[in-house]
């Protein structure tokens, strides 16, 4: 009897398994692919679908999501081992890698407490204005060193001022959503800044490269897209006070506690300093040098770097780097790039676009709006650059200008404001257990409409100035 | 046979807004069979894409000596522990401390310092509440798990039953003030023995008159259900508690629910029919605590 309670048990908890498994199967040996869909591509498309299941349902770990992704392109003949491997592992793969690796690095130097005490400095004691320096540091920062690194720094700070503005946060629940969220949506509008703010800018470039369209330098992706980041962050200010309503005014008392607590910390030490003026390196690399040598391979020099001097331990790197995310990125690219190279990308751009083109006249708007759109939803159910690393390659088969549309993608993968699983800003603060899911909400749809209303006003006004 | 020296009973906490009603009682049932209790608080489990920058936050969150919030609600669980018993100087003498913690099997265990008296453990996991108390209860061989009356009461009822691997006691309403009436439900199947021992057990500690009730679905009651209910009655008397014995015909679910009323608690054994069948058409344990209001005790 208990064998069957067992075999029932893993059937409840592994039952999205057995519905992509019965939904693959079904598809590849029981339904005729459409007659304008070569059997690769076809098998392509199941894949990524079954992978998409797995993935927002969590019946098995990603690493073997990523495994299942890179066999099945074997199994099913899509590909050869050899050339899916060589899929897997490129720039964007290195540039995860390293960033993940760098934001271990950069947290474990301590320097959040120099930041609490740089912002404090800056935006005094009125909550409006910390709220207001939350934001807009974490946005600057988030653009240059990553939203999760941003965020991870930023969290103590937040927290600490919350628990000293009162020792119950259920009494503060204003502050306390207001302090979070302006870190989470600080970072995440940030995140679009430059190609090093997320992993999904730097996929995008990835095949921008891989398909041939052209490349886009470090600097130009700010010029293309920074006046947005800048252009958002005093209205998320706004939104952020007029939706949460902090309960005080001032944080006189908890801002001296900070303060008190952060002094203890000293001067600024020689290891902080090699950390900072490392990170100054890496980031130069990336303006100056990634055209020649990749993201990723500067982001790993950075990584050497900082293990060459001794500021991280490799055992607190290879325990805190999350290595399941990087396999299952290599993963998604492979099968996005294979979703370009057997057509099976375009085939669904071409599907949208007869469907939708009776609706839409103009295909700018229709390239526009269905990629914002389709960017945008995906990011709020699985997470931000897993959408672009999937929705990449379809979009840019929408046709138009490529570059246009990929940015537009890249920025619209940040619209991931109404759950806390599309950035990882977002699942930082959830995981404190002080803000709830409906508070995503609440704050969530006037964040969209204002990325929207800002992206639209790029393409419509700043992109034409530029191309 | 159950083993009254050496039980160990297991609750889940999820807050302390929450969960004050379950951890007293738990603690209060614990300390009435002076048993082993088991706190586990259950938490969300992050996406898997961001879990690393969630663990990367929580040691850097370390830093600053703000700990994870289910550490938090563990360290209240322990102070409400003390509050309950303040008789118990081996548990006043404790001190939580967040940084002594043990990683293993998938949870996080609070190193509690041994006292004696001090019968408590507390634990955090991450994930889905059933599969998490299941694998709790396979690690460490619970007899009881305590659990409040959920607001998803329906939707949780049927895994809980179904696939949690010790005794279950759901708080519906619990009262300590409250003098109840011990209502067991008797019938041929092999549960009924540890029902009675268990009837047994609680009616004993806590003073409560039992009555036995047997229903059939037709007016006759065959040998087998006439055995049961003897054989009941015998084991109480043989301990000195007073018993009633009930026969009652008709539906056992409706007949069940509407003679606990809202003055007993149900002790019933848990459903011997095929696991499959159970998961199709339910079982009587699953719909009685779907349609009571009163506390009830499934046995395994």
């Amino acid at each position: 009897m208990n064998v069957y309670v067992d075999i029932l048990f893993w059937i409840r908890q592994k039952k999205w398994l057995l519905i992509a498994l019965v939904y693959g199967i079904s598809l590849h040996f029981w339904v005729t692919p459409p007659a304008d869909l070569n059997p690769a591509a076809y098998d392509a498309l199941i894949i990524i679908s079954m992978a998409l299941i797995l993935i927002i349902t969590e019946p098995l770990p990603l690493p073997a999501i990523a495994i299942f992704m890179l066999f099945m392109q074997v199994v099913l003949g899509i590909d050869t081992a050899n050339n899916v491997a060589s899929y897997f592992m490129n720039d964007a793969v290195f540039f995860i890698m390293g960033s993940l690796m760098l934001a271990v690095a950069i947290v474990s130097q301590g320097l959040d407490k120099r930041l609490a005490l740089g912002i404090i400095k800056l935006t005094g004691h009125k909550t409006w204005r910390i709220v207001a320096g939350f934001t807009a540091i974490s946005a600057i920062l988030a653009s240059f060193i990553g939203e999760h690194t941003v965020a991870a720094m930023m969290m103590p700070v937040g927290l600490t001022l919350v628990r000293y503005a009162n020792k119950d946060p259920r009494k503060v629940a204003g502050l306390t959503a207001a302090l979070l969220f302006s870190i989470a949506y600080g970072a995440t509008i940030g995140s679009i800044g430059t190609p090093s703010g997320g992993g999904r800018n730097v996929i995008m470039m990835n095949y921008w490269t891989e398909f041939g369209v052209g490349t886009v330098s470090y600097l130009e992706w700010m010029k293309y897209i920074y006046p947005m980041v800048l252009f958002q962050i005093p209205f998320t200010v706004m939104i952020l006070l007029w939706t949460f309503k902090p309960e005080q005014d001032n944080l006189d008392t908890a801002v001296r506690k900070l303060v008190v607590e952060v002094a203890r910390a000293g001067k600024v030490k020689a290891r902080e300093w090699m950390a900072i003026v490392l990170f100054a390196l890496v980031f130069f690399g990336w303006v100056f040098l990634s055209e020649d040598y990749g993201l990723g391979i500067i982001a790993l020099v950075g990584v050497f770097l900082y293990l060459a001097f001794g500021l991280v331990e490799w055992s607190e790197l290879n325990r805190k780097t999350n290595w399941g995310v990087i396999l299952l990125f290599g993963a998604a690219i492979s099968i996005g790039i294979q979703m370009n190279e057997t057509g099976a990308a375009q085939w669904i751009a071409n599907m949208i676009i007869s469907n939708l083109s009776r609706v839409i006249d103009s295909p700018t708007v229709l390239q526009g709006s269905v990629s914002v759109l389709l960017t945008g939803v995906m990011s709020n159910i699985l997470s931000s650059s897993a959408t672009v690393a999937v929705v990449g390659p379809i979009v840019l088969d929408l046709g138009g200008d490529q570059i246009l549309i990929g940015f537009a993608t890249a920025i619209a993968s940040a619209f991931g404001y109404f759950t806390a699983v599309a950035a990882p800003a977002c699942t930082i603060i959830y995981s404190s257990g002080l803000v709830k899911s409906k508070d995503f909400l609440r704050a969530g749809w006037k964040m969209a409409v204002l990325s929207v209303l800002s992206l639209l006003g790029l393409a419509l006004f700043w992109w034409p100035v530029l191309r | 046979m159950i083993n009254p020296e050496a039980l160990r009973f297991l609750t889940a906490v999820s807050s302390s807004e929450y969960s004050g009603p379950t951890l007293k009682m738990g603690s209060l049932i614990a300390s009435v069979f002076d048993a082993h209790l088991g706190v586990v608080y259950v938490g969300d489990k992050a996406n898997e894409f961001h879990g690393g920058a969630v663990n990367l936050t929580r040691h850097n969150l370390e830093n600053w000596d703000i700990i994870h919030p289910g550490l938090e609600v563990l360290k209240w669980a322990l102070g409400e522990l003390k509050r309950f018993n303040p008789n118990n100087a081996g548990l006043a003498r404790i001190q939580f401390n967040a940084d002594h913690i043990f990683e293993e099997d998938g949870r996080i265990k609070v190193i509690l310092p041994e006292e004696k008296g001090c019968r408590v453990e507390l634990i955090l996991r991450e994930g889905d509440l059933v599969d998490q108390m299941r694998k709790e209860i396979q690690l460490e061989g619970y007899d009881l798990a305590i659990i409040g009356g959920s607001q998803n009461k329906q939707h949780l009822a049927h895994s809980i039953i179904q696939y949690l691997p010790s005794s279950i006691f759901v708080l519906q309403k619990f009262s300590p003030q409250k003098q109840y009436k011990l209502l067991l439900l008797v019938d041929d199947s092999d549960a009924t023995q540890k029902s009675i021992e268990w009837g047994a057990l609680i009616a004993k500690k806590l003073g409560w008159p039992v009555k036995t009730l047997t229903v059939s679905k037709t007016k006759l009651f065959g040998p087998g259900y006439q055995g049961a209910a003897d054989m009941a009655k015998t084991y109480f008397e043989s301990r000195d508690i007073e018993v009633e014995q009930f026969f009652i015909s008709g539906d056992p679910v409706t007949t069940f629910v509407d003679f606990a009323g809202d003055d007993h608690m149900i002790i019933m054994g848990a459903s011997t029919l095929n696991p499959i069948k159970q998961l199709l058409f339910g079982s009587k344990p699953i719909k009685t605590l779907a349609r009571t209001g009163v506390p009830i005790l499934i046995v395994r």
